[in-house]
């Protein structure tokens, strides 16, 4: 019986190895499958200390903070610095309306307001014009001038929207920019631009995604640029590397509501994100007030990787 | 070696290389995926071609109206659960809630009573419980009720202790939806088997095991209606073989369907992309912003479209063969509402009225005007405000005597105060004769609204055309003009033939004056309720940048002498044997005056306890007459 006793030990080496190798495989296997229809996780975060400061001309007026931005078109044209008591005290000089309506803005380091147009109601001569640059609120002078032009920014009847979305990157003096005109129903053409604020020269051009809003976002797995998709009710990153922008986005999540589309992205707590939406259709907007926007609250769950969603 | 090791070091090679074979040979499954790739589906949508009355013959539908209007008549405003729906202590449930003053808090509107159903009565979910409720509801049995109210569309949820039969809490939450009743259910499925675009799409008569009711409000989710002051939800028939579904959004507050689509059976099929308004706005896009459609009928041939700011537009007509329009449209509405005050306006600032910019004109005797101007266009990818619902419709005219295309334009929140809502309709007769028309259906800010639509009307009789006017004999414009369409001078020209008589305005031919069409304004006289259209007319020599494509918001909303096509006409250049290009801006006043309204919609309670919207339409625009017979 001794005698037989290699076969039988290769025969068992054969078995046990041949069983480990097939629960191997099919481990890999599982992983694979899992990680396709796994939800894109950018990491743990918590909100950072901005470095925004307020504009220094304020303190020059004596209004002291709160004070609020007011974009709304509803009381003022273009910008509008509401404070006191309820904010009932407007702070909106007549040279604040020369450029138009105005939809949203980043403030930087040392208190100038960067501000984006905003296509209202109506279409005036200037309209398509007016969509095409971004504008300054100087800090030290209150003065609102134009900071860039965008000769590439084309709106026109069919898409009335030009520059459209900003955000300051406190870590290198830069501006990250969304433009929509270029898109129609069948394409998505936007581009972000990342701006240098001191040359105003153009860093990196990304084509192919239009984003309504921008917001950084550094995470345990490192920095990104969120995106709220102008297209659909989704929130995008794109992962940044040394200031350079991946071109490929991930699909973070989708709002319930696929009318709605992320107008502002804020990091309001540790692995917490408030989103603003509101119904965009690459049409004229009417309504600006707060009751036509929807609130959501989005969290992250490390352990379970999925976000949950919620309209506050 | 001996012979067994041989074998044993034999076994072992082949074994190694059998496993390393294993080891590098794709997993079936992924085999799979490579030979046969998943096809995308697909996804198309079906707006609703049909009136909702069609659904009110449905018995289903039928008993339920019937039930509500019985519990309207006996002061009651909550339709109750049928008993089958309910066990023992959920019924006595349904009786104590009823009776509770704080449950049945929100169910009247002053005297009127609003419609109400329960929705459903079962054990307590430990997460619907609060603090209070749930120490008590751990040696109590309790129960949770819901309720819908329609015309709010609130929830309200109640909390009750069925050991002593107390109300525990009342919670409403409004803009929510709660689960729906068994009978709620059947009436989704029996209208969405009853729709004849379902019946249409799926290739037969469904039967009710066809269907899956979509589980879209697990708790209180959203509605998948994107009009989300309704309650709707979404039946599904489900083709695995083709790996599609068809999907019914079933409105049940207006009880009839509201969209459909067919998709994939994957997760792409989510409800939040069926709601009502993306489907109609894909739909329309796709098939009337992105490409022109054709219509052939009653001898008319017509291609139309829907513009970015110009409403429907209608081009390159032919009646019988003949050309008759090269494009006809409505540029723009005009909106301005008349205030006294005047004196003492600061126009140095700008007003914002409901987040929109107003524009103020200071007229005579103290007045002053005030409004916009509404382009209405695509609902996507446009310069409009307006915006097109439902796609283009062709229906029969009242007296059969032809047919008309036409468009449905609204603000999203119309019958809302500022919001607007117009048609823009081509009235085309079996006599050759065609009616370009706008109605307007109101609610706008105000009872003290004048309307301008601005017509722009290209007539293509012929490659050479000329304009007269009729002022008891017929007056050949020689250059751009205008003037205020009269009417005093038809009934004076007893002199003239009864067809010179009618018509105040003619556009024929340059070659053959026999060919062409008379323009009859409307005065009130198409038995469609209107006042008369108290127009300006323009006629402007053809200019491509001057409307023959989309024209954005064209002049003043308020200035009530600039209709905007004056710019055109500053040169006053030769028109005779030519290219004329007819404008007609009518102006309407509009009427909020009990038993006289006008240009007006209303919302109020019925007598079945929901909303219902009356509208006053008014309706302006010139018939044209061909001048010979075709």
């Amino acid at each position: 019986m001794r005698k037989y006793l290699p076969v039988v030990l290769s025969l068992i080496v054969i078995a046990v190895t041949g069983y480990l190798v097939v629960n191997k495989k099919k481990e890999n296997h599982s992983a694979v499958t899992e990680n396709r229809v796994s939800v894109k996780s950018v990491g743990t975060f918590s909100p950072q200390r901005s470095c925004a400061r307020p504009p220094q001309f304020l303190k020059q007026l004596n209004i002291a903070q709160p004070v609020v931005i007011d974009l709304s078109q509803k009381r003022f044209k273009g910008i509008a610095l509401l404070y006191g008591k309820q904010f009932q005290k407007a702070l909106h000089p007549k040279t604040w309306e020369q450029y138009g309506y105005f939809g949203t803005y980043t403030v930087d380091k040392t208190g100038n307001i960067y501000l984006v147009p905003m296509p209202f109601i109506s279409i005036f001569p200037t309209t398509f014009n007016l969509q095409k640059n971004i504008y300054k609120l100087e800090s030290k002078t209150g003065k609102l001038s134009l900071f860039m032009h965008f000769d590439d920014v084309i709106p026109n009847a069919n898409n009335p929207y030009g520059v459209e979305a900003i955000v300051y990157d406190c870590e290198d003096d830069t501006l990250w920019i969304a433009a929509i005109d270029e898109s129609d129903y069948q394409r998505q053409k936007g581009v972000i631009y990342h701006i240098d604020l001191r040359s105003k020269q153009v860093l990196q051009r990304v084509e192919g995604f239009d984003a309504l809003s921008l917001q950084l976002l550094r995470s345990s797995q490192g920095k990104y640029l969120l995106a709220g998709s102008a297209r659909e009710s989704a929130l995008y990153a794109f992962s940044l590397s040394k200031g350079i922008l991946n071109e490929v986005p991930e699909k973070l999540l989708t709002l319930p509501n696929a009318t709605e589309h992320i107008r502002k992205i804020k990091v309001k707590g540790k692995n917490r994100l408030e989103l603003q939406s509101i119904p965009f259709s690459y049409a004229l907007i009417a309504q600006t007030g707060h009751r036509d926007r929807t609130y959501y609250n989005a969290v992250w769950n490390e352990k379970q990787q999925q976000w949950k969603i919620k309209k506050q | 070696m001996k012979r067994e090791n041989k074998v044993a070091v034999g076994i072992l090679v082949i074994g190694i290389l059998v496993l390393a074979g294993y080891w590098f040979m794709p997993q079936s499954s992924e085999v799979t995926q490579t030979e046969k790739p998943s096809i995308p589906v697909e996804e198309r949508v079906i707006l609703p071609q049909y009136e909702k009355s069609i659904y009110q013959n449905i018995p289903e539908v039928q008993n339920y109206l019937a039930d509500i209007r019985k519990m309207i008549q006996k002061g009651q405003a909550i339709l109750p659960l049928q008993r089958s729906e309910l066990d023992s202590n959920a019924q006595k449930v349904q009786v104590l809630l009823l009776a509770d003053p704080e449950f049945t808090k929100d169910t009247k509107q002053g005297e009127k009573l609003l419609h109400n159903d329960m929705m459903r009565i079962l054990p307590a979910i430990i997460s619907s419980l609060g603090e209070k409720s749930r120490n008590i509801c751990q040696s109590h049995t309790c129960y949770q009720a819901e309720k819908y109210n329609f015309v709010t569309n609130t929830t309200t949820r109640a909390i009750v202790d069925t050991d002593t039969l107390k109300v525990l809490s009342v919670e409403r939450y409004s803009g929510m939806q709660p689960d729906i009743s068994l009978r709620l259910t059947h009436i989704a499925q029996a209208i969405a088997l009853n729709a004849p675009e379902v019946k249409k799409e799926l290739g037969f008569t469904p039967a009710r095991k066809d269907i899956t009711m979509a589980n879209v409000r697990g708790t209180m989710k959203e509605s998948p209606c994107e009009n989300t002051s309704h309650l709707c939800v979404a039946p599904t028939f489900s083709d695995h073989q083709k790996e599609q579904a068809l999907w019914a959004v079933v409105d049940l507050t207006e009880l009839k369907l509201a969209a459909a689509k067919w998709a994939g059976l994957g997760k792409t099929a989510t409800p939040a992309c069926i709601g009502e308004r993306s489907l109609q706005n894909r739909y329309i896009m796709k098939h009337f912003c992105q490409k022109d459609s054709f219509l052939e009928k009653n001898g008319w041939k017509i291609t139309y479209r829907l513009t970015g700011s110009d409403g429907l537009e209608i081009r390159n007509v032919t009646f019988r063969g003949h050309k008759v329009l090269t494009s006809a449209k409505i540029v723009d509405w005009h909106v301005s509402y008349q205030q006294k005050g005047g004196e003492n306006l600061d126009t140095s600032t700008e007003t914002y009225i409901e987040g929109r910019r107003v524009e103020f004109v200071k007229g005579e005797d103290g007045n002053y005007l005030f409004g916009y101007n509404d382009a209405m266009g695509c609902p996507l990818f446009s310069t409009s405000v307006v915006l097109a619902f439902n796609g283009p419709q062709v229906r029969e005219l009242k007296n059969g005597d032809g047919f008309m295309l036409t468009q449905d334009f609204r603000n999203p929140k119309w019958p809302m105060a500022c919001n607007y809502r117009y048609e823009n309709r081509f009235e085309f007769y079996n006599d050759g004769s065609f009616r370009v028309v706008g109605v307007n259906k109101g609610r706008g800010c105000g009872d003290n609204a004048i309307y301008r639509p601005v017509m722009r009307i290209d007539m293509a009789v012929d490659e050479k055309e000329n304009f007269y006017s009729y002022d008891g004999e017929w007056k050949l414009w020689e250059k751009e003009g205008s003037e205020k369409v009269q009417r005093s001078f038809l009934s004076n020209s007893v002199s003239e033939t009864s067809e010179a008589d009618r018509y105040a305005y003619k556009i024929v031919s340059a070659k053959d004056a026999s060919r062409g069409y008379y323009i009859e304004p409307n005065h009130g006289q198409f038995n469609d309720n209107s006042r008369g259209d108290n127009a300006t007319l323009f006629v402007t020599r053809f200019k491509s940048k001057e409307g023959d494509k989309d024209l954005l918001t064209l002049g003043s909303c308020c200035d009530l002498s600039d209709d905007g096509v004056e710019r055109y006409i500053e040169e006053k250049e030769d028109i005779a044997d030519d290219h004329p290009v007819i404008w007609y801006v009518p102006r309407i006043r509009n009427d909020a005056r009990e038993g006289h309204e006008y240009c007006w919609a209303d919302t109020v309670i019925g007598e079945d306890g929901n909303l219902h919207v009356k509208v006053w339409p008014c309706t302006v625009g010139p018939k044209f007459v061909p001048v010979g017979k075709r």
